[in-house]
């Protein structure tokens, strides 16, 4: 087993629903309310949602490649 | 027929099956990761880590990886060549499936920027840690750092620690105080989160000064790379390939022009604690002088990278 630095820390219950609710207001400050619901949908959902809006965009005429720059920002 | 956001994940992600079947470590750190680990982000490009021993592996795999009935090439001019020499010292190879609409593109690279742990030790499943994509994600673009927090708070729900180093959203910073009642060796690691802890109202002048050091140190690393690049990029552009020519004779290309031309480690080269203290001159001109007393220590986000 490989060290990696990772740390656990017990919350309370209360602490616990406490830090989930103010992850769920991030998320929706930060990506929008439809986002937001997107990013708590079980990995499939998720995944599909992600792949009929990245293709539609596509159909669309959006370009998604980034410049190939020889370093990764 | 532009291949669908599904079959190019597929793609990818037997990519790596068959990496790892032939003994290379690799695994996904982009858009693709965020979306696993519940952050989404639409993006169809692929960013894969491989270890720099393993690159002239992951080149012949690479050789024979039909897409669309494509085999890959070697995209742009500034892409370095898969060869772990250049790997180790930060730079990326770029490669594209052509065909149809849009094609796939992939960039590879042996060591995850910033990166102040070996990606390889905590791989999850596809995929590096949430915690190496989110160091990876503190970039200059600003449209990244949502990402980065929340993949830090994806982090804390699921028990790891770690995540605090990664939220750089001042609200959800102040739980922390909440939920952490004693001190933390993460204070010395990231110093603003002693501000948290405190509810302290220098917290929002210290969390702008610490995105905007990210900021610089990451217009500063970019800048070495760019001035490195420029004379092998004119070598590669003045190299005349017969048309066709596979992604070997491309290889072969961009490693002779890499060898006379292509500085292997130019962020070593240059000192990193001249970038740091570059950057953190830069960021004086623009924060108040109080809040350069939270920056945090970077240079272990830098270590791999100059070893």
């Amino acid at each position: 087993m490989k060290k990696t630095g990772k740390q656990a820390r017990e919350y309370t219950p209360a602490m616990r629903r406490k830090l989930r609710k103010a992850i769920y207001e991030f998320h929706v400050r930060a990506f929008g309310q439809e986002m937001a619901r997107v990013n708590y949908l079980p990995l499939a959902a998720r995944r599909r949602y992600l792949g009929e809006m990245v293709d539609h965009a596509n159909r669309k005429g959006v370009k998604s490649d980034k410049p190939a720059l020889g370093v990764t920002p | 027929m532009p291949l669908s956001y599904a079959e190019l994940e597929q793609f990818y992600e037997g990519l790596v099956t068959r990496a790892r079947a032939g003994g290379i470590t690799c695994a996904i750190a982009s858009g693709m990761a965020c979306a696993a680990f519940g952050v989404s982000e639409a993006t169809k490009d692929c960013d894969l880590l491989c270890t720099p021993d393993s690159a002239s592996e992951l080149l012949d795999l690479l050789g024979k990886a039909t897409l669309g009935g494509q085999l890959p090439q070697y995209r742009g001019n500034l892409s370095a060549p898969l060869d772990g020499r250049w790997f180790r010292g930060g730079w990326t190879s770029h490669f594209v499936w052509a065909g149809g609409d849009s094609g796939a593109y992939l960039d590879i690279f042996g060591v995850a920027p910033r990166s102040s742990s070996p990606w390889e030790t905590e791989i999850q499943g596809f995929y590096a840690s949430p915690h190496t994509v989110a160091e990876m994600k503190r970039t200059t673009r600003d449209k990244d750092w949502p990402f980065v927090t929340a993949l830090g708070a994806r982090m804390i729900e699921m028990g790891d620690e770690r995540g605090w180093l990664h939220i750089y959203d001042e609200n959800l910073l102040r739980t922390f105080g909440e939920a952490t009642k004693q001190g933390t060796d993460f204070f010395k690691r990231r110093p603003v989160l002693e501000l948290a802890a405190n509810n302290d109202p220098k917290l929002r002048p210290a969390l702008r000064a610490e995105i905007e050091f990210w900021h610089e140190l990451d217009r500063a690393r970019l800048s070495i790379y760019e001035k490195a690049v420029r004379r092998y990029m004119v070598e590669v552009r003045k190299s005349r390939l017969p048309p066709g020519a596979g992604l070997s004779v491309q290889h072969a290309l961009r490693v002779r022009c890499a060898e006379k031309y292509l500085p292997m480690n130019p962020l070593r080269d240059y000192g990193i604690a001249r970038m740091i203290s570059e950057a953190r001159e830069a960021v004086a001109q623009i924060i108040h002088p109080a809040a350069m007393a939270w920056l945090p220590e970077v240079r272990e986000h830098f270590r791999l990278v100059a070893a």
